[in-house]
């Protein structure tokens, strides 16, 4: 504390206290700073440049687990994840989609350019919860398996930690799409999204390692 | 010291020649000579000769099997003989003769059970080859001593060589006919003229060259039990139990090089039907992790009716082994990466199949087909579809949805206006869909995008006839993202 009162003596000294390590401003993605320095805080493109600017691992992170939060299905939020989608299939990775509303329509994601063949959907009976996120598990803690997505029917903070700990374990990005925010979630990045008839409102409800609480809006695609 | 040729009697045939006993030999050289000198038995059915080649092996592998009865050494002659090794059973039989009428005996309930005629044509002498040219000469010999061959083979037509047509033309228009015109010959001319081939061809026939054949053994079963000393409830114990089964089994497929494909374990109780667990591999495996951990996952979910007093472990059918082929350098190129990355996925797969069912697991499959309903389907993974069915191009320009609804769901009217949540409101078509009038499930509708106050944008159709018994009406159809 006394060496920083000690700089700001001087006028010239304000952006040598900037980079100074002893500082560290809530503002900021601290991940993002650091991570131009190491490489070892990947993240993966979200092809939304105003999301990417957002989080703190420059689009979607990487071995974590994603939580969207949305009203209802069918509301946009599929279209979030599809540049994703097409750049991960399109490097021959394996996306693994746990029980879905209903059965993803294949000439949609081929017109989405989108490589069907690397996708495996995965639908357990919906009358156990269980078996899902027991094949959701399965699904992030192997490695082969680039990106999970789920929809689970049941969740709590316990099943997002376990989740979490599978993503970390097998390298995996998992997205769970859900309607309730689960309190103290321990998923990386938490995001709400709601959408108008014009737009999407992307909101961070928590991204780990950033205090930003910032809130985009990104144009629908009109079919 | 010249030796015997005799026919095979009750044949109809004519004697060649026959000696009467040869010289005195001592008798105990004598016995240890004939005991060196291999006698093989050679059949040749050419009506077992058949287009279809699903039968046609059937009935090769029944008659080698029955012919592992009298030999320990069968093998299979493609296209219609068999070989067989008797020296070493001769004894045992009684002489060749018995062997002879018990070949005889078991082989023609045989054929005629396929409804084909009972001609056997065979032949004895101390080489495959010898043996399998006079059996398809149909000569019904047997030579005894390999120094007869010569005048034993001397009488057959060159043809019966198996030979490129250009080689038997050559033998026919230099003038050779039979065989014994090649014994006549200087073997280095015949060398040049005929190549190495040929010469090793007809040593083979006279022994001068040994002549291995390719031994037929049946197709491996692997079948193993384990019986517990009480009757047990505990799936870990049962797992343990398994386990042991399963390292046996791996253990038979590394001395084998083989791979399994379906395994089947059955796990037995008293008063009971067995349990049967089927573990299914989409790719030959013999990796006992692999194995292991899919027995597991079925035996987690397992409601046991009854407590199990054993365990049988099955297997039928083998794949020959194919070990991956890993880079040293740790370097994947980007071809070998994709279907390694495949192989790697599989286990992932198989294990969610064993618990979930294989029908919970699926793959996408686009078509290029005009109806919504049959463009994209999913298909269980692990069942394939011809390649002409499937397609990488979706076939419309018009954007389709996302997620497309198993059954159309009829939409709210009200005043004149449509509802889903909320009041929608058109944005694109229509865009007319009609097709399917051949196949009995006609269709007849005009596709619109509409969007609702929430945001969503539907792809929703106006039936412009009757299907299916629903009316005519609006549905919803599919939602875009």
């Amino acid at each position: 504390m006394y060496s920083i009162m000690a700089n700001l003596d001087t006028p010239k000294s304000l952006e040598s206290l900037l980079n100074s390590s002893l500082l560290w401003r809530g503002g900021e993605h601290q991940l993002a700073a650091s991570s131009t320095q190491n490489k070892h805080l990947p993240g993966f493109c979200s092809g939304y440049p105003a999301l990417n600017a957002c989080l703190p691992w420059g689009g979607w992170p990487a071995s974590a687990l994603v939580e969207i939060i949305t009203p209802l299905w069918g509301a946009g939020e599929l279209q979030l994840v599809l540049p994703l989608l097409r750049n991960l299939s399109q490097q021959g990775k394996w996306i693994l989609w746990v029980s879905p509303p209903c059965l993803p329509y294949a000439p949609a994601l081929t017109q989405a350019g989108i490589a069907t063949g690397q996708i495996i959907v995965v639908s357990p009976d919906r009358a156990t919860p269980v078996q899902a996120l027991w094949s959701m598990e399965k699904a992030l803690q192997n490695e082969a398996c680039a990106l999970v997505l789920a929809w689970p029917d049941k969740l709590s903070g316990k099943h997002i930690r376990r989740l979490q700990l599978a993503a970390s374990t097998g390298r995996t990005l998992g997205v769970l799409f859900h309607h309730r925010h689960v309190r103290h979630s321990s998923a990386v990045l938490q995001l709400r999204v709601d959408s108008d008839e014009e737009e999407l409102q992307v909101t961070v409800l928590k991204a780990r390692g950033s205090y930003r609480r910032d809130s985009v809006r990104l144009a629908r695609s009109t079919p | 010291m010249s030796g015997r040729l005799y026919q095979l009697p009750l044949l109809p045939r004519t004697l060649h020649a026959v000696r009467p006993v040869a010289p005195e030999a001592p008798a105990g050289k004598k016995q240890a000579a004939a005991r060196r000198t291999p006698l093989w038995y050679a059949i040749c059915l050419p009506q077992l000769m058949t287009a279809d080649t699903l039968a046609y092996t059937a009935r090769q592998t029944a008659i080698a099997e029955l012919l592992g009865s009298l030999s320990a050494s069968v093998s299979i002659e493609p296209p219609d003989s068999f070989v067989f090794e008797v020296r070493s059973t001769l004894n045992y039989f009684g002489g060749i003769q018995r062997i002879r009428s018990r070949l005889q005996a078991q082989l023609l309930p045989l054929l005629q059970s396929w409804g084909l005629p009972g001609d056997i044509q065979q032949a004895a002498s101390p080489t495959p080859a010898a043996s399998l040219l006079l059996a398809r000469a149909g000569c019904n010999v047997l030579v005894y001593r390999p120094e007869n061959l010569r005048s034993a083979l001397g009488g057959l037509p060159v043809q019966l060589l198996p030979q490129p047509a250009h080689k038997s033309r050559q033998l026919h228009n230099s003038g050779l006919r039979r065989l014994r015109d090649l014994w006549r010959l200087p073997q280095h001319g015949l060398w040049q003229r005929f190549g190495a081939d040929f010469v090793g061809q007809l040593d083979r026939c006279l022994g001068k060259v040994a002549s291995p054949i390719k031994p037929y053994q049946s197709p491996p079963f692997f079948r193993s039990r384990l019986e517990f000393e009480y009757a047990v409830e505990n799936t870990q114990i049962l797992l343990h139990g398994a386990e042991e089964l399963l390292a046996r089994l791996c253990g038979f497929l590394r001395q084998r090089e083989l791979a399994a494909t379906h395994v089947s374990l059955n796990l037995e109780h008293e008063h009971q039907q067995a349990t049967a667990l089927d573990l299914e591999l989409r790719q030959p495996s013999r990796a006992e992790d692999h194995l292991r951990l899919l027995a597991q996952t079925r035996l987690d979910t397992l409601v046991l009716p009854a407590p199990v007093l054993g365990i049988q472990i099955e297997v039928t059918h083998f794949e020959p082994f194919h070990a991956s082929v890993h880079s040293l350098s740790g370097v994947e190129t980007a071809r070998s990466s994709a279907p390694s990355s495949r192989h790697l996925i599989i286990p992932l797969l198989e294990q969610l199949q064993a618990r979930l069912g294989n029908a919970a697991v699926c793959s996408l499959l686009c078509r290029n087909a005009h109806r919504p309903e049959q463009a994209g389907q999913g298909l269980t993974y692990g069942s394939t579809v011809g390649a002409a069915n499937a397609s990488m191009e979706a076939a419309t320009a018009s954007q389709r949805p996302c997620w497309l609804l198993p059954e159309p769901l009829p939409l709210r009217q009200e005043q004149g206006r449509l509802y889903y949540r909320s009041s929608l409101r058109l944005l694109s078509g229509p865009e007319r869909i009609e097709t399917g009038w051949w196949s009995g499930q006609e269709i007849r509708r005009d596709y619109y995008v509409a969007r609702n106050r929430q945001g969503m944008h539907l792809w929703i159709f106006h039936a412009r006839s009757e299907e299916h018994g629903r009316e005519r009406n609006w549905f919803l159809h599919g939602i875009f993202d």
